[in-house]
């Protein structure tokens, strides 16, 4: 590793303090659920975003618990018809951040370096409401101002309806349904792609080129509909339908939709087993969807295709694995988290466009993650990374060009490890330093992108400050 | 023959009485209202019908009425306030009425209870018993079962500790010694409990039916 660290240090050393002396100390500060179910934040989390079973539950039951002072209204048969906390549930989220790679990036006029260490302040602000909307449902809605975008948009939402049905032998059933704009952001494990570790990363740092479809390349792209079913609160199953929703734009959507679009539904389907024993909660499930995509080749091709939303569709077909374990002491607590994720790529339209048979490929994700906190308080992550083979029309030496001239069949493998430490002063307030090495970016670990640039000059020192209102 | 039928009739009859009695002094709705409580909010953590499966959560199940009103006032009036009572039950008892109150503990205290575990260690579970049954001469710890009962079944307002999760039950002791739940009676008790007593004594009530 050539990573020189004072100067990082300083300056890091200099924001945390800074960081400290920012936030505000304040005791009873929680977030919405909190504020609306009375209870901390621990019964959740155990440490956030991680969930614990009861924060599982509580989810499946679609936000729904609640403590606060409440509008009613009834029919004379006395059927609850409204119940309105009389405080909405609504937080606030702030990340400021400070990035500083290894060697800094190319200046984007090709002369020289750009500034390495910088500030995001803010990488992320945004506004929730999470909690009850009405008897049997409930909603997690977040908008989010980046600095990346530098406008407010939608981001994960998740709004339920759920139901409870205690069946014969004291056994339990929760069933509801899942309007939400992510692919596994109604999901209950911390191991699936919308909730899963790294919970923060830099939008700074550059990071794998090409991902799955359903790890968060479609995230607030989709409106999908789930239906789930949680028995004794172990077995869990859920079978949902998406369809493009795009953003900034209203109109139908046409050929020139960037990021293509979707060919009727993309199926989503869910499998769980939970099984908790004393402090010990265990889970292993599967998951997966598929996608048939109308790439936006007009869009960047210009007349060389000739189809619009029509005719053949490139099609990924996505199938994972996930495991998770927690351990939950009184003092300690640890967590494993580990997912697989397999794509089977089958580019026909693209093919067709080209005039070439039709291609294919395969793109394989890995991640794991181990957690240990003391007291929620003090805690760290290490953490392993991969996404191998596939995405064989990726170009690398033209990263923002999705639909290169020419046929690559470069690989798009990036793989690296991460660790991070965590300082939790108040349940709502949390300091990262994060570190992420990589041995392979974009296929290669040295001149990747044939200006000499290795794989180990992104690794990346990433400073957060997070905090929840 | 004729004289059994006519007495289970009878029978039947004072039964279905008492019955209607009992729906007069508690309104059908708050009974109703308390069970959707229960099963939707409580069971979560308490288990449906109160038989819990994690050990952080206390089993309700065939718990003294009169205790657990008690316990969940003292919750909402902050009163008992170890963290975990702080964490989550002062929260959830904030807006229960009384009436709900009574209702959610008759509901519990109707509900069979389940021994949590056999326990593995002979030893521990042999010296709990004993000091179950006869208390600790030497430190002044009074035997248990004075006030809970031969059985662990509770007397009168003295609570269940039987088939209690072990881990809840020896929190709780160390919460009365260090008056973070701040009851005179057991904080008496607990005073000259050493740590692996109070082990011991869990581990035994777990196993009771
Ligand atoms: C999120 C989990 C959670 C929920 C939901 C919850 N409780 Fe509790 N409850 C606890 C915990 C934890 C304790 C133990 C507190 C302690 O250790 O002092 C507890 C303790 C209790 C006790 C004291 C038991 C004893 O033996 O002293 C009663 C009574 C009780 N809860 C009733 C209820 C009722 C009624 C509800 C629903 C309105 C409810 N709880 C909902 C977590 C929960
Ligand atoms: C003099 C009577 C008395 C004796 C003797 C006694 N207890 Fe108690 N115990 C009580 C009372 C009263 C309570 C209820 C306290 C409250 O109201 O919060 C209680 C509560 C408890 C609880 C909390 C139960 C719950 O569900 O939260 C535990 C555990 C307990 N006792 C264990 C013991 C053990 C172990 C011993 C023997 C070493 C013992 N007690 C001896 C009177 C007694």
């Amino acid at each position: 590793m050539n990573f020189r660290f004072p100067r990082a240090c300083l300056s890091s050393g200099l924001m945390l303090v800074l960081l400290t002396f920012l936030v505000e100390p304040s005791a009873h500060a929680v977030p919405s659920f909190a504020r609306q179910t009375g209870m901390a934040c621990e019964a959740c989390h155990t440490v956030w975003p991680e969930l614990t079973h009861f924060g599982r539950v509580f989810k499946a039951n679609g936000y729904t618990l609640d403590n606060l002072k409440q509008v009613r209204g009834v029919t004379v048969q006395r059927e609850e018809i409204l119940s309105l906390a009389s405080l909405p549930p609504l937080s606030l989220m702030v990340q400021v951040a400070y990035t500083q790679l290894a060697t800094p990036l190319p200046d984007s006029s090709g002369v020289g370096n750009s500034q390495n260490g910088t500030a995001s302040f803010p990488q992320q602000i945004s506004l929730f409401y999470a909690g009850k909307i009405a008897p049997h449902a409930g909603a997690f809605i977040q908008l989010t101002y980046g600095n990346d975008s530098g406008t407010l948009g939608i981001d994960n939402t998740d709004i339920r309806f759920a139901g409870l049905q205690v069946l014969p032998g004291d056994q339990s059933l929760i069933y509801g349904v899942s309007l939400n704009n992510n692919p596994t952001v109604q999901d209950l494990w911390n191991t699936t792609p919308a909730f899963g570790f790294p919970y923060a990363t830099s939008n700074i740092a550059p990071g794998a080129a090409v991902s799955t479809q359903i790890d968060g390349a479609r995230g607030q792209d989709v409106a999908g509909l789930s239906f789930y079913a949680f028995w004794n609160e172990s077995f869990y199953g859920e079978l949902g339908a998406y369809r493009s929703a795009k953003q900034a734009t209203a109109g139908p959507l046409d050929s020139a939709s960037a990021g293509g679009v979707v060919s009727g539904i993309a199926p989503y389907w869910r499998l769980a087993y939970e099984h908790n024993w004393g402090r010990h909660s265990l889970e292993a499930g599967l998951y997966g969807a598929k996608f048939k995509i109308f790439p936006d080749l007009a869009a960047s091709d210009g007349a060389g295709y000739g189809q619009v939303l029509k005719g053949p569709t490139d099609d990924f077909q996505d199938v994972a694995q996930d495991l998770q374990y927690q351990y939950m002491g009184d003092k300690n607590l640890f967590s494993v988290t580990a997912t697989r994720i397999h794509e089977k790529q089958t580019y026909s339209a693209t093919a067709l466009a080209l005039g070439i048979n039709t291609v294919g490929a395969d793109l394989t994700t890995f991640r794991a993650a181990a957690t240990y906190y003391y007291k929620r308080k003090f805690g760290g992550t290490v953490g392993y990374f991969s996404t191998t083979g596939g995405a064989a029309l990726y170009n690398p030496a033209d990263p923002a060009n999705e639909m290169p001239a020419s046929l690559s069949l470069t690989r798009a493998d990036t793989q690296g490890w991460m660790a991070e430490i965590n300082y939790v002063p108040w349940l709502n307030t949390k300091f990262s330093i994060q570190y992420t090495g990589f041995n392979k970016f974009q296929g290669l670990s040295s001149n990747y992108d044939g200006t000499g640039r290795n794989a180990r000059d992104n690794n990346t020192l990433y400073l957060l400050g997070w905090l929840s209102y | 023959m004729r004289n059994v039928m006519l007495l289970s009739a009878g029978l039947l009859l004072i039964l279905c009485a008492g019955a209607v009695f009992a729906d007069e002094v508690v309104d059908p709705e708050v009974v109703a209202h308390a069970e959707r409580l229960a099963v939707g909010t409580c069971g979560t953590c308490h288990g449906v019908k109160g038989v819990s499966k994690q050990p952080k959560f206390p089993r309700l199940a065939g718990q003294n009425p009169a205790y657990l009103a008690a316990q969940m006032k003292a919750f909402r009036s902050q009163q008992r306030g170890d963290p975990d009572a702080i964490g989550y039950m002062w929260g959830m008892s904030a807006s229960l009425e009384d009436s709900t109150i009574e209702a959610l503990a008759a509901y519990y205290a109707v509900q069979t209870a389940v021994g949590a575990s056999v326990a593995s260690d002979g030893a521990s579970v042999a010296r709990g018993r004993e000091i179950y049954e006869k208390g600790i001469e030497a430190a002044g710890v009074p035997a248990c079962s004075a006030c809970h009962g031969p059985d662990a079944h509770g007397i009168a307002d003295f609570p269940r500790l039987a088939g209690q999760h072990a881990q809840y039950v020896m929190k709780q002791l160390a919460s009365f010694q260090n008056n973070m739940r701040n009851v005179a009676v057991m904080h008496g008790v607990a005073q000259a409990l050493k740590v692996d007593e109070m082990r011991s004594v869990a581990v035994f009530l777990e196993t009771l039916p």
